[in-house]
């Protein structure tokens, strides 16, 4: 009636379709070493599959065959990769190609130093250079410095020297009297009129 | 130290008044330790409104301008001062720059 279903498929049809009163729940390998054999397995005996001796014969036979070649092969691919090391490590040529590159690595090395020594020689032209200027710079600066201090201290001195010019015109407590005579005898009038044409009139009433 | 102004606006007075009142406000600047530099006078004339001090209204009053160095920690004890003294309307401490070139190209007056 059901079709052959194996599996998975078999406890999900067991999940859907419970046959017990209780759903039990599919999972694999749930039981433990000492849990009881199965009821439908009581009396099972394993029984390995029925081997056909023409065939184990045949089998055997070409099996020691392939094995033989197999092992052969590798013996000798293993072999060919010892001989090489050996070969490269103490060889016939091992010493000349040994003496070719001790050379080829000194003159490596000679031109190394060569340049190493070549780029020391620019570079130190360059850094005294750039010192050289550094120091003029530095000397430039301070040379402006003191040209701004002093320019400073003249005009400062030219605003003292006007100052001193005009004092001569302030008012002192002897002054005083005589001052206030002046300015009452002398009223100063800033309000002036001016037009389009830039005509400026400076005589206004004064109320 | 720094400059200042002084716009003084003085009660309308008959002149030996208004030049005791001078002398003593250039006085007080003085104690205070000021350089006063200038005196001028800009006339007596209308007030622009009707100013009340010390209970009296004024309607006319003199103008003058008082250039002075002085210490700037004098000025709030002179202004006191000057607002305290009867014969004084208004009177305005201004700072005084230094003038800077301008470029204006109107008629140099």
């Amino acid at each position: 009636m059901f079709p052959v279903v194996g599996g998975r498929s078999a406890r999900v049809a067991r999940l859907l379709a419970p046959r017990s009163a209780v759903l039990v729940a599919a999972v694999r390998g749930r039981k433990s070493r000492s849990d009881p054999v199965a009821k439908s397995k009581e009396g099972r005996i394993k029984v390995p599959p029925p081997v056909d001796p023409v065939e184990m014969v045949v089998l055997k036979e070409r099996y020691t065959e392939y094995q033989l070649i197999m092992r052969a092969l590798r013996l000798e691919f293993k072999e060919g990769v010892i001989r090489k090391k050996y070969e490269q490590e103490t060889g016939s040529r091992a010493e000349e190609r040994a003496r070719q590159e001790e050379g080829e690595h000194r003159a490596l090395m000679e031109w190394n130093n060569q340049e190493n020594l070549r780029i020391l020689k620019l570079r130190m032209i360059r850094v005294q250079k750039e010192k050289e200027e550094a120091e003029q710079k530095k000397l430039e600066a301070i040379m402006k410095r003191e040209e701004e201090q002093q320019q400073f201290m003249k005009e400062k001195e030219k605003e003292i020297l006007q100052l001193q010019e005009e004092a001569k015109n302030f008012i002192t407590p002897e002054n005083l009297d005589q001052r206030i005579e002046e300015a009452l005898d002398n009223p100063k009038n800033y309000n002036f009129a001016i037009d389009k044409e830039g005509r400026v009139i400076k005589q206004t009433v004064l109320q | 130290m720094p400059r200042y102004e002084l716009a003084l606006i003085l009660k309308a007075m008959q002149r030996p008044e208004t030049a005791a009142a001078l002398r003593r406000t250039v006085e007080t600047l003085m104690e205070r330790g000021a350089v006063v530099r200038e005196l001028e006078n800009l006339g007596e004339r209308l007030l622009p409104y009707k100013i009340t001090k010390h209970c009296e209204r004024h309607k006319r009053g003199t103008y003058f301008l008082v250039d002075f160095y002085a210490a700037p920690d004098v000025l709030p004890g002179l202004l006191n001062h000057l607002h305290r003294d009867v014969d004084v309307v208004r009177p305005t401490v201004l700072k005084k720059d230094a003038q800077t070139p301008s470029q204006c190209c109107g008629p140099q007056l």
